[in-house]
Order: structure tokens, then sequence, then C-alpha cells
């Protein structure tokens, strides 16, 4: 079995045999952030607790990239995801570029997301498309 | 300011950091006519340059112990250069120093290799985030909310490449259309190349002193006193839903402190700028965050024409990052030099007529191993 790593420290946590993304909810101010840092950024707060991130959110805005960008082929879709608990996501979006518009619903999955030479496999999250109809601008 | 200086932006791949800076330090001496002797302190301005540029750069000009500073931040390291000598300077700490920003890209893109600048570490930028990328939704969200146009997130690119013509300094001297810049290669879209700047080497300095020193030793008489009234250095801060990169916070509240601190209302008493058009749609989206016009109207701003030369603010006169280039650590000290220009009326075929006001701002960060931290410089200069 290839050894595999997660992309960036303490961006996945395991949870019950599948990786999840875990921020800091603030007791203070009441915002979560993502990825856990040492205090709260917006309040400085050390009252934090872990919380798991919702797994659905709403695109902010995107970009397609036409260039190779490191491990990455194009094109490359990323956006900002708006979470209901306030927290603004950055992530790939796997999709066929002409069905992402701002304002759908997007549902996080993790998986490979690169293959070093190697062959570590790179574990990481992005966002698909949510099965129904939402969202605007193209 | 007592005298400015810089090397030609471009491609000077046989150049060394110091060979620049030391370049750009002596015309600013031979401009201000004083010894390099003078200098109480120093401070330059630098990403990527090899370990205490200054001092390698100084000891060139016969320059030593004095207290010497290299300073890092972002796009914005020239500016904080600026704003630290003007701070000791107003402060009382010294009479006298120089403000120095380099970059050699080619140096870097030596070690690094080309491409796309994204840093290490940081969970955005292993994600693909890169400068275009957000840029990018910078102009999308200009389409979305502010109505702008393909033609619109060009304009800026066709305005500033048409004003590089006429500079010296600028890397190119090529005019574009909006029918070139689209069917220029796609980088992020809407951003084609032709909407991004170059990588670009070079250095620029000034040499500020006190009022009292400038009394004593400024030999150019002929030209009218120029100072800087207001600088500002301001950093965003931890950002969530209800965040918005048409309203960057670092850029409006650093323009408004720093207009504040000049007595200065950007609106009606500004009457040149030189700022951060890394890419065109940044600079349509900077005009409101600036104060330049009322928050919403930066499109309608420039469709009015009033940020091109005989406009109510000309804006990048020069050229901008577009067409004169952008040495990173230089362009926060350059824009100050061609802002200074323009208030001694040594701008040459784009000078702003009777330009007494300016502003030069620079904005860096969104790529760093914090989450998209911002730190915006802006310098207010009147006479």
């Amino acid at each position: 079995m290839s050894n595999q790593i997660i992309f960036h420290s303490g961006a996945l946590d395991e949870k019950d045999g599948s990786l999840i993304q875990m921020g800091n909810k603030c007791k203070n101010c009441g915002k979560t952030s993502y990825p856990a840092v040492e205090l709260c950024p917006f309040c400085s707060s050390e009252n934090v607790e872990r919380v798991s991130l919702s797994t659905v959110g709403t695109l902010f805005s995107f970009s397609v990239t036409r260039v190779p960008v490191g491990h990455y082929k194009p094109p490359i879709i990323g956006g900002y995801i708006d979470l209901p608990e306030g927290t603004r996501v950055f992530g790939q979006i796997h999709a066929k570029v002409e069905d992402v518009k701002t304002g759908m619903k997007v549902k996080v999955e993790t998986g490979v997301i690169w293959t070093e030479k190697d062959g570590t496999e790179v574990l990481g999250y992005y966002y698909v498309p949510c099965k129904e109809e939402s969202g605007g601008t193209k | 300011m007592l005298g400015i200086g810089q090397t030609i932006f471009g491609k000077h791949g046989s150049l060394t950091v110091n060979d620049l800076g030391a370049a750009a330090a002596l015309a600013a001496v031979k401009d201000a006519e004083i010894s390099p002797k003078e200098f109480q302190t120093a401070y330059c301005g630098t990403l990527y340059s090899p370990p205490t540029p200054i001092q390698s750069i100084l000891i060139r000009l016969g320059v030593d112990r004095i207290p010497m500073y290299n300073v890092e931040n972002a796009c914005a390291s020239g500016s904080s250069a600026v704003h630290l000598l003007y701070r000791d300077i107003a402060l009382g700490a010294c009479d006298v120093g120089i403000a120095l920003g380099v970059e050699s890209l080619s140096a870097f893109n030596r070690k690094f290799g080309k491409g796309l600048i994204a840093i290490e570490g940081d969970l955005q930028g292993k994600l693909a985030l890169t400068m275009p990328s957000f840029f990018a939704m910078l102009c999308n969200r200009l389409m979305e909310k502010r109505g702008a146009t393909i033609e619109d997130i060009c304009y800026p690119s066709v305005k500033n490449h048409k004003a590089g013509m006429n500079n010296p300094y600028s890397q190119y001297k090529k005019e574009v259309t909006v029918e070139e810049i689209m069917a220029s290669p796609m980088i992020a879209d809407p951003i084609t190349i032709l909407q991004c700047c170059p990588q670009s080497d070079g250095a620029a300095a000034i040499i500020l002193c006190s009022g009292e020193y400038y009394k004593k030793h400024s030999k150019k008489v002929y030209r009218a006193p120029v100072k800087i009234a207001g600088s500002s250095i301001s950093v965003s801060g931890a950002e969530d839903s209800s965040y918005d990169p048409l309203a960057l916070q670092a850029m409006i509240k650093g323009a408004k402190d720093a207009c504040e601190m000049a007595g200065v209302d950007a609106q009606k008493d500004l009457d040149v700028v030189e700022l951060h058009d890394a890419f065109s749609g940044e600079e349509m989206a900077a005009y409101e965050m600036l104060g330049l016009c009322n928050p919403g109207e930066g499109v309608a701003f420039a469709r009015s024409r009033a940020v091109e030369l005989g406009g109510r603010c000309p804006v990048n006169p020069s050229g901008g990052l577009l067409s004169m280039g952008h040495p990173l650590g230089a362009s926060g000290v350059r824009v100050v030099n061609d802002i200074t220009k323009q208030l001694w009326g040594e701008a040459g075929a784009n000078q702003v007529v009777g330009a007494k006001v300016g502003m030069a701002q620079m904005l860096g960060g969104v790529l760093t191993s914090i989450e998209s931290a911002v730190v915006a410089g802006i310098q207010i200069l009147t006479k």
C-alpha cells in the first residue's frame, strides 16, 4: 500500500475512518476559523473548541486558471466557499467549468489531490456541486 | 524630498541586486546634490534579495557605520522603507536619510524557476490560489456587483500602456487595444497575459530630509518644495463570509488615514495617483477603495475618463506596473518618485498640469504563510 500524507498540517483530521475539516469555534466572539491556529484570529481569545466544519456551503466567488500551477493541470477551478457558520474556506471545485456558478451549493469531499514522484499520495479536500440546481452567474 | 533616482525597469539579467540598487542610490545622490556621507539612516524594501542588500549597496557609495534596515512587506516593501524613513525624520530622530527599493526577478527565476509564484507552506497556495486567480475573482466580482464589462476590466491596461510610451524608465513601449488584450493567452478568466504586469528588475531611491535640512542644503531652488504630508502602513485581518474583496479594509483604512493625516479630501484635492496595478482589474477596483469616488462608483468614474491625463485625477500617468514593470520591492519607492516628479513639474510628456497633491499607493500580500494577509502602503505628497 502506498504512503499517504495530508497536504497541509492541521487541515484535515481523521474521524471514524474518514477525513474531516476541523476548525476552531470561539466561545468569546462566536466565529469559527479554519484552519485552526493558536488563538481565535478574530478576537485573540484562547477560549476555543475544536469543531467539525459544515460540509455544504455556498460558492462566494471563483476563478478558472488556464495554466498549470504546481501539481495541478488546467483548467483549475478555485473558489471561496461560505459555510453556514460564517467561515469562508478556499478550495478547488471539481466540476465542469460550464456547471460552476457563484451562489451555487457545493459539498466538501476528500481524496488524493496529487501524487508525489516517489508514489506518496497527498490527501486533501475539494468541493463538488450539490445535485440541486442553485446559483447565479457563470 | 531632496532627491530621487531610479534605474530603467525591465530585464537586467546581467546586473545584480547590488548593481541595480547602487545605480538608483547614486542617481538620487546626484539629484539631491549632497554627499552620501550626509545620510544618517537608510532603509531598503525588497522581497527576494540576498541578505543585507542596503549595506552592500551603500558601501559602494562610501556609506557605512549608520543604522541601516532591510524591510519586507510584500509589494508594499518599498512603501514601508519610505514610511519608516519618513517616520524617523518626522519624529526628529534624524535629519536626512535614504529609502531604497530593489528587486531582481531575473535572479529569483534563475534560483527558483519561472512561473506563477506560490508561497511555500500556504494552505491556499497549495490548493493553487495564485495572484492571477485571486484577482480573477476580484474581476468577476466587479462584473457581477459593479456592472463592469470586459472593456472596463481592460481599460486600465490600455490607458497605462499608452502612458508608458512616454516614460523613458518603462519596461514596455507598446500600446495595446482591448482586442489585443483579450486575444492574448488566458491566465485565469477573465485575466489574460496583457492584463498582468510583467516580471521586472530594477531599483528606485529617494532622499528625504527635515524642513530645516532642506532650507540649508537644497540646491535646486527652481523646484517647489515637496513633502510627505501623510503616510500609512495598514494591514488586513482574519476574514469571514462578510468580507468583500471589492472593499479591502487595509486599502480603505490606509487611504483614509493617510488623507486625514495630510488634511486632504481624496475626491476633491488629489490631482494625481500612482497605484499598484499588478492586474488591470485591480486598478479598476482601487478607485473607489482609495476614495477617488464614492463606493460602488469606480466603473462610472473610469468611464467618465477622470483617471486619464486631462481628467479629474489621472491614475498611473507613469504607465503603472502594467507598462513600467514591477520589480516588487522597488515599486513602492518608484511610485513616490513619480508623484514627486509630478509635483515638481518634471514628469515630461505625462505631466499633470498644475499637480499639487498626489497619492502613492502599493498593495501587497494575498499569498503568504498566513491566510490572505494584505498590506497597503500609502503616502500623500504635497507642495
